[in-house]
């Protein structure tokens, strides 16, 4: 019988998830007022319901494999990259440690370049100077235009010295 | 003849220049996320949204309808050109639209989806000025009670009926369901799965979720499992005319989509995939030529298209009259006006006539401009699905991130939508529906407001919903909905258990 230990992890965090849901709902008030129902009430139904769900999905992880689960057509999907995922996750880490001191437009260059390199671009330079381009043309929209506040950073005195 | 003033004054607003500038803005950007493979309208009206601070509620939703539809015209170009849908919407233009474009008739499969979606985008939008009246008629006798028994049908359909587990569907409604519990009680002011976190006392915005969803888990999925495939563009090729006999076949096609694809829309059905596929079924049973269908038949790509588009403009009848959110992009689209303080519903129809009536006359204006956009434009779009898949997604990432910071310019919500990031990318991965998790962080809260306000005029009383003959009729239907198939499918199961003993 087919048994994945994806399905299996998957269906035992949806089950935490309604474990931990319910932990949380026990703290919660139950004083009601009128209804006779308080803001505990509906967080109950939903830790239910994230238990019943999940050890239903545990169940068919285990008794076969999840139900008609759509397989993915020939040829549309190759083994997974493990490179690609961690340089997303990787330019994305970096963004939110950058975008607070570095700035919004230093930030968003670096994660162009890494999302670039896992999607399979080598040419790092090219692609972290069009991120410059591009982030600089977006802050420059936003912040001007809209004026939605962000942070410029390393670039504030050579932004501010242009008179931007 | 009330109706037709309320439209005419809704033409007054959505012509001034302003509003047509961003209706024009709306169905452009619309159309290339629709064009886009990874982009769809659902994240991009998710990225724009903390725009809303900065723009006029008019002007604002007048533009993300229009990405709305305007989506719903673009992915026809990705999808016969490329055999990658543009949008879950175009999967069934997919089957012949790209034989079509194979065999040097791209020209015509992009002129019948262009124009097709045009007479279905405007059947749909005259059906709706004329049906979302009798609906508000309706909806203004609703009270909590009826509101909250609407909602458990909206929520049961989107989660459990449609899709292809109930167990996995609804998993992830009561994913989105526990998210949109974070932050503070709307009727006692207590916290709650807030552990005193600010970022998290605000409440979980839909903005991080969708495009978590959608954007970095897309990101995250289509680089670790698809990057490194070769990619094929069909050439544009063969003239945009259509032939007489064209147009013979396609425009039965058209009309017969635009019938079954405005009710669907109208329903909670998640959306444009069910119409699309029953039109492509409907057409090969009722084609001259069935033998012609998955060699590039045009009635194949004429109904589907017409099917989406009709659809989309469906969903507009529930969102405004009654505040019910029937598919992911009407999900956030609701959030919009939440956004503004507007509840959409059937007061909507009698306090913001400006912003409603404008919205509504603004699908027509839209139409024509994305005809317009479609048809004579159509080779600029093609050299928008020439940008490299690195840079695009590169692209794409950077405007996600600056949607969620621009939120409270704190990096703790980047690191939240990176934690959604990673769900979408597990959903994706398992065949986990996503919109019944963002219908449920959004309408969610909505709901739980209606029940216990029920419950508060009732003082208590909990049989209010099953006595009131409204909100009864909705929760029988619900049951009905759930236990029919299960029934079916056991009696269907029984039978062949006494076959094979036989």
């Amino acid at each position: 019988m087919r048994q994945d230990a994806a399905e299996i992890a998957l269906s035992l965090g949806v089950l935490g998830l309604g474990v931990f849901a319910a932990v949380v709902t026990a703290t919660l008030s139950g004083e009601g007022g009128y209804a006779g129902i308080g803001p505990n009430f509906i967080p109950a139904v939903v830790s239910a319901g994230l238990l019943v769900t999940g050890g239903w999905l545990l169940w068919e992880a285990l008794a076969g494999g999840w139900r008609n689960r759509g397989a993915p057509e020939a040829g549309t999907e190759h083994a997974f990259h493990a490179g690609a995922f961690w340089w997303i996750t990787a330019g994305l880490a970096a963004h939110m440690a950058l975008i607070g001191w570095a700035g919004f437009i230093v930030a968003g260059a670096v994660l162009f370049a890494c999302v670039a390199r896992g999607f399979g671009s080598t040419r790092a330079a090219r692609d972290a100077a069009l991120g410059f381009a591009l982030s600089l043309a977006v802050f420059l929209f936003f912040v001007k235009m809209l004026n939605v506040n962000l942070p410029a950073g390393w670039l504030e005195p050579l932004l501010g010295s242009a008179g931007i | 003849m009330d109706t037709l003033n309320a439209l005419l004054h809704g033409f007054s607003v959505a012509l001034t220049p302003m509003n047509l500038l961003w209706g024009f803005i709306g169905v452009t950007v619309g159309t290339a996320v629709g064009v886009l493979p990874g982009v769809g309208p659902a994240l991009t009206v998710a990225m724009l949204l903390p725009l809303t601070v900065k723009l006029d509620p008019t002007g604002a939703l007048i533009m993300f309808a229009g990405i709305y539809y305007g989506a719903m015209f673009g992915g026809s170009t990705t999808t016969i050109l490329l055999n990658t849908p543009g949008e879950s919407a175009s999967i069934a233009t997919a089957l012949e639209g790209n034989k079509m474009a194979k065999r040097g008739r791209a020209g015509p499969a992009l002129a019948t989806a262009a124009i097709g979606s045009f007479v279905a985008g405007s059947i749909a939008t005259i059906l709706l000025t004329l049906l979302a009246p009798l609906v508000v008629e309706v909806a203004l006798k609703f009270g909590p009670a009826e509101y909250f028994a609407l909602m458990v049908f909206a929520f049961t359909t989107v989660a459990a009926v449609l899709g292809s587990s109930t167990a996995r569907g609804l998993a992830s409604l009561f994913i989105g369901l526990l998210f949109g519990l974070v932050g503070i009680d709307g009727q006692t002011g207590a916290p709650r799965f807030a552990f005193d976190v600010p970022e998290l006392l605000d409440g979980i915005d839909v903005v991080v979720l969708a495009v978590g969803l959608f954007a970095v888990g897309e990101a995250l999925y289509m680089a670790a499992y698809t990057s490194r495939l070769p990619e094929t563009l069909e050439k544009m090729s063969g003239s945009l005319w259509m032939s007489k006999d064209d147009w013979r076949r396609s425009w039965p096609a058209w009309l017969r989509a635009t019938a079954i694809g405005f009710p669907f829309g109208t329903i909670p059905a998640g959306g444009a995939e069910i119409p699309t596929f029953l039109s492509y079924s409907v057409e090969k049973k009722l084609a001259r030529n069935p033998e012609e269908f998955g060699n590039g038949a045009i009635e194949g790509v004429a109904g589907p298209e017409a099917a989406n588009n009709a659809s989309a403009t469906g969903v507009l009848v529930p969102l405004l009259t009654l505040g019910i959110p029937t598919s992911a992009t009407a999900a956030i689209l609701l959030g919009a006006f939440q956004n503004y303080g507007i509840q959409p519903g059937p007061l909507l129809f009698q306090s913001q006539t400006d912003l409603v009536w404008g919205l509504i006359a603004s699908l027509y204006v839209g139409n024509v401009l994305l005809l317009i956009l479609n048809l004579p434009l159509v080779g600029i779009w093609v050299k928008v699905l020439a940008i490299p898949r690195p840079m695009l997604y590169a692209g794409i990432l950077v405007f996600a991130t600056l949607g969620a910071y621009s939120l409270h310019q704190s990096w703790v919500d980047l690191l939240t939508l990176y934690i959604f990031g990673l769900l979408g990318f597990a959903m994706r991965r398992f065949d986990i529906p996503v919109a019944p998790a963002i219908i449920g962080l959004i309408l969610g809260p909505i709901a739980e407001t209606q029940f216990r306000r029920a419950l508060a005029i009732s003082e208590g009383d909990a049989t209010v919903f099953f006595t009131q003959p409204i909100s009864a009729a909705f929760l029988a239907v619900t049951a009905l909905l759930v236990v029919v198939p299960w029934v079916l499918r056991r009696r269907r199961r029984a039978k062949t258990a006494d076959q094979t003993a036989l």
